[in-house]
C-alpha cells in the first residue's frame, strides 16, 4: 500500500524536465543581464576618458572637491564676486578631495568613484537578496537589475553625489534589517550604530536621503518603539549638532545654499511623466515588489525594506521639482530589486508561508490544492520577468564594430544623441537626457572651446566649469544655483548683471541657458553670439562683447 | 462599586503600566495598533490638509490637484489601517 504522505510529496514535486527548463532561462536571464553590465562599464569607461562636462553640473561638483581639497567652504555669498556656491552636502566632495592632492582637478575620479558606488550597492542588494531567499541565481539577479536600470545606467557613472547617497542608503538598510532580530545586545548595538552611521552618511551626501531615515526609524520604532526613540533621539542630536555647526562654520550660508535654495517650483506633469516611464521600465520587477511588501503586510513582519521601498518611492514624487528628474527614483529602484528578488527566491525555493489568519482563511486557503501547480508555474514565471525586464530596459549603442552588428540584428534605431538606443524614450520632461556614448569628436569640439577660453581678455563666465578649469581661469558662478536662489528671492543678481553691462568678461558660453531671466537679458543686450560648437549631441554658444 | 478616587487611581496605574509596557525592551508593534495609527495619521493628515484652505485665507483656488492627490493618500492609509484591525495580536 503506497504512502499517502509520500505520493503527496512527489506530486508536488515538479518534474526534472521543467527545473531544468526554469534554470535555463535564469541562465539565460543572467547572460543578459552580464551582457548588460558589459555596456554599462564600457560606458563608464568612455566617461572617464572624457575631459569635459558630460552631464550638467558635473563641474560644479569638481569645483566644491577642489575647494574642500584647499579647505575651504563651498557654500558662499552668490551676491558678490565669483557669485559661486554649491547646493549640495559635504560628503561626496569630501571623500573624493585626496584626488585632487594627487592627480590636481579632472573628472574621472569623481565618475569612478560613482561608478564603483553602483557596484558595491549592487553587490549589497545581491547579499541581502542571498541573505533573506537563499538562492544565488536570483541573487545576482537582483544585484544586476539595478545596475541594468536605465536610471542607474546614465547616472551611475557621473561626477554626481546622487549614486553615492544611494549606496549609502542601501548599506544602511542591509545593516538595519537583522538589528532588532539579534538577541547579542553588543552586536545588535553595534550593527544599530552602523547603521544610522551610514544614513548619515547618505543625508550628508545628499538631501534626499530624508526618506529613508524616515524608514528606517519608523521600522526600528514598529519593532521596538523604546529603541526607535532612543535611536530618533541620538540620530536627531548628532545630525543637528553637524547641520548647526556647518551654519556656523559657513556663515549661514550652508542653510540658505543646500535648504532654502532648493525649495524648487513643482510640475505635476513632470512627477507623472516620471512615474510612468518608472513603471514602464521596472514593471516587471516593481509587480513582485508590491506583492512581497503585501505579504509582509498582511501574513509576515513589515521588514525595513519594505518601509523603505514605500518611502523611497513616495519621495519620488519631487521629482517634478525644478532642477530634479529621474534621477530620484534611483533609491526606489535598489529598493525594488531587493523586495522582487526576496519575492522570486522565496518562489523558486517554495518558501511561503502563509499562517491562519482572515485574510489567508479568505485568500490563499482556497488555493491551497493548487500549490504545485502554482509552484511549477512560478519556476517558468520568475525568470521571465527578469528576461522582461532585461527588454524593458535595453539600451545601447547602435554604432562602431562590436554594437553595430548587435543592433541591426535587434531592429534597433538611435533616438538618443550619438547614434545611442534608450528604451526609455526621452519622452518623459525630467528624463536626464544622457547615456550616449562620447567620441573623439566631442573631445576635439571640447579643447576648441577651452581655447577660446585661454585666448579670451580677462575672466570668462562659462555655464560649464570644466572650460575655464583647464584653460586656467576662474569659475565664476553655478548658474543653477543662482537660479535656484533667484527663483526664491534669495539672490541680489545687480553686481553681476554690472559686469555684465560693462562687458567685464572677455567671452560667454552657454548650454542650456540656466542663468537667472535677468542676466540673460543683460548677456542678450550686451553680447553677440560668435561660433556655436557642437559637444556631446549639445551646442555650446560662444558670445563676445557687442 | 469602586469610589472615584479609587476608579481614578486604578485608571492610572494601568496607564503607568501600559506606558511600561509600550517602552519595555521587548515590546512590538501588533497588527492592529499599526492599523489604528495608519488611521489616525491619515486621519490628522486629511483635517491637516483642509485646515491648509481655512487657515491660509489669502489662498485662491480652493483644493489643487496635488491637495486632492494627497487626501486620496490619506483615505488609502485609512484604508490600509482598516484592513489590518482582523489581524489582532500578530507582530507587525
Amino acid at each position: 500500500m503506497s504512502d499517502p504522505a509520500l505520493n503527496a510529496a512527489e506530486r508536488s514535486r515538479p518534474n526534472n524536465g521543467l527545473l531544468k527548463f526554469s534554470n535555463g532561462l535564469i541562465g539565460a536571464a543572467l547572460i543578459i543581464l552580464i551582457g548588460y553590465l558589459l555596456i554599462y562599464v564600457a560606458f563608464a569607461i568612455n566617461l572617464m576618458q572624457f575631459p569635459f562636462d558630460y552631464d550638467q553640473g558635473e563641474g560644479f561638483e569638481l569645483v566644491d572637491t577642489i575647494m574642500f581639497s584647499q579647505g575651504e567652504w563651498p557654500y558662499q555669498d552668490t551676491d558678490v564676486y565669483p557669485f559661486y556656491s554649491s547646493n549640495y552636502p559635504p560628503l561626496f566632495h569630501v571623500i573624493a578631495a585626496p584626488f585632487v592632492w594627487l592627480f590636481g582637478p579632472a573628472y574621472w575620479y569623481g565618475r569612478l568613484l560613482g561608478f564603483l558606488g553602483t557596484l558595491v550597492t549592487a553587490s549589497a542588494i545581491g547579499y541581502a537578496v542571498y541573505r533573506e531567499g537563499g538562492h544565488k541565481g536570483i541573487a545576482a539577479l537582483s544585484g544586476l537589475a539595478f545596475l541594468a536600470s536605465n536610471t542607474v545606467f546614465h547616472i551611475g557613472p557621473l561626477f554626481r553625489q546622487h549614486m553615492t547617497m544611494v549606496m549609502f542608503e542601501t548599506l544602511a538598510v542591509v545593516v538595519l534589517a537583522r538589528a532588532t532580530d539579534t538577541a547579542d545586545p553588543r552586536r545588535r548595538r553595534l550593527l544599530l550604530i552602523a547603521g544610522l552611521a551610514l544614513i548619515l552618511c547618505a543625508g550628508y551626501t545628499k538631501q534626499l536621503a530624508y526618506a529613508t531615515a524616515a524608514a528606517a526609524l519608523i521600522f526600528l520604532f514598529i519593532r521596538s518603539p523604546r529603541t526607535g526613540i532612543l535611536c530618533g533621539i541620538g540620530f536627531a542630536a548628532i545630525f543637528g549638532a553637524i547641520f548647526v555647526f556647518l551654519n556656523w562654520a559657513t556663515d549661514g550660508q550652508w542653510w540658505l545654499q543646500t535648504i532654502s535654495a532648493n525649495v524648487n517650483e513643482f510640475y505635476p506633469d513632470q512627477t507623472i511623466g516620471l512615474y510612468r516611464l518608472w513603471f514602464s521600465l521596472h514593471g516587471f520587477l516593481i509587480v513582485p515588489a508590491v506583492l512581497w511588501a503585501l505579504y509582509e503586510l498582511y501574513f509576515g513582519r513589515l521588514s525595513i525594506y519594505t518601509l523603505w521601498f514605500i518611502a523611497a518611492v513616495a519621495n519620488a514624487a519631487l521629482s517634478g521639482k525644478w532642477g530634479a528628474g529621474d534621477s530620484y527614483f534611483a533609491t526606489s529602484i535598489a529598493a525594488l530589486c531587493l523586495l522582487s528578488g526576496i519575492f522570486a527566491a522565496r518562489t523558486l525555493k517554495r518558501a511561503w508561508n502563509f499562517p491562519q489568519n482572515f485574510y489567508s482563511r479568505l485568500l490563499v486557503n482556497p488555493f491551497r490544492r493548487l500549490s504545485p501547480i502554482i509552484y511549477g508555474a512560478g519556476l517558468i514565471i520568475i525568470p521571465l520577468l527578469y528576461i522582461g525586464y532585461a527588454a524593458a530596459t535595453l539600451k545601447m549603442p547602435t554604432q562602431g564594430a562590436l554594437f553595430e552588428p548587435l543592433a541591426a540584428a535587434l531592429h534597433l534605431t538611435p533616438n538618443a544623441d550619438n547614434g545611442f538606443y534608450d528604451s526609455a524614450g526621452r519622452i518623459a520632461g525630467g528624463y536626464a537626457d544622457i547615456g550616449h556614448f562620447t567620441t573623439a569628436q566631442d573631445i576635439e569640439n571640447g579643447w576648441r572651446i577651452v581655447e577660446r577660453v585661454r585666448q579670451a581678455e580677462g575672466d570668462v563666465l562659462s555655464e560649464e566649469a570644466a572650460f575655464n578649469l583647464l584653460a586656467g581661469k576662474p569659475v565664476i558662478t553655478n548658474p543653477t544655483q543662482l537660479l535656484n536662489l533667484w527663483l526664491n528671492n534669495q539672490w541680489d543678481s545687480s553686481e553681476l548683471v554690472q559686469m555684465i553691462e560693462n562687458q567685464e568678461f572677455g567671452l560667454i558660453v552657454l548650454r542650456a541657458q540656466f542663468y537667472p531671466t535677468d542676466v540673460l537679458i543683460a548677456i542678450g543686450n550686451h553680447y553677440q553670439q560668435t561660433d556655436t560648437i557642437p559637444m556631446n549631441g549639445f551646442s555650446y554658444l560662444l558670445l563676445e562683447p557687442k | 462599586m469602586y469610589t472615584r478616587p479609587v476608579y481614578e487611581k486604578l485608571r492610572m496605574s494601568q496607564i503607568t503600566r501600559w506606558i511600561t509596557i509600550f517602552f519595555s525592551q521587548n515590546y512590538t508593534f501588533s497588527k492592529r495598533l499599526l492599523g489604528i495609527f495608519l488611521i489616525l495619521g491619515g486621519a490628522a493628515g486629511f483635517a491637516g490638509i483642509l485646515m491648509i484652505d481655512v487657515l491660509d485665507v489669502g489662498r485662491e483656488g480652493g483644493i489643487g490637484p496635488s491637495q486632492r492627490l494627497a487626501l486620496g493618500g490619506c483615505v488609502a492609509l485609512i484604508l490600509l489601517g482598516l484592513s489590518l484591525l482582523p489581524l489582532g495580536k500578530a507582530p507587525a
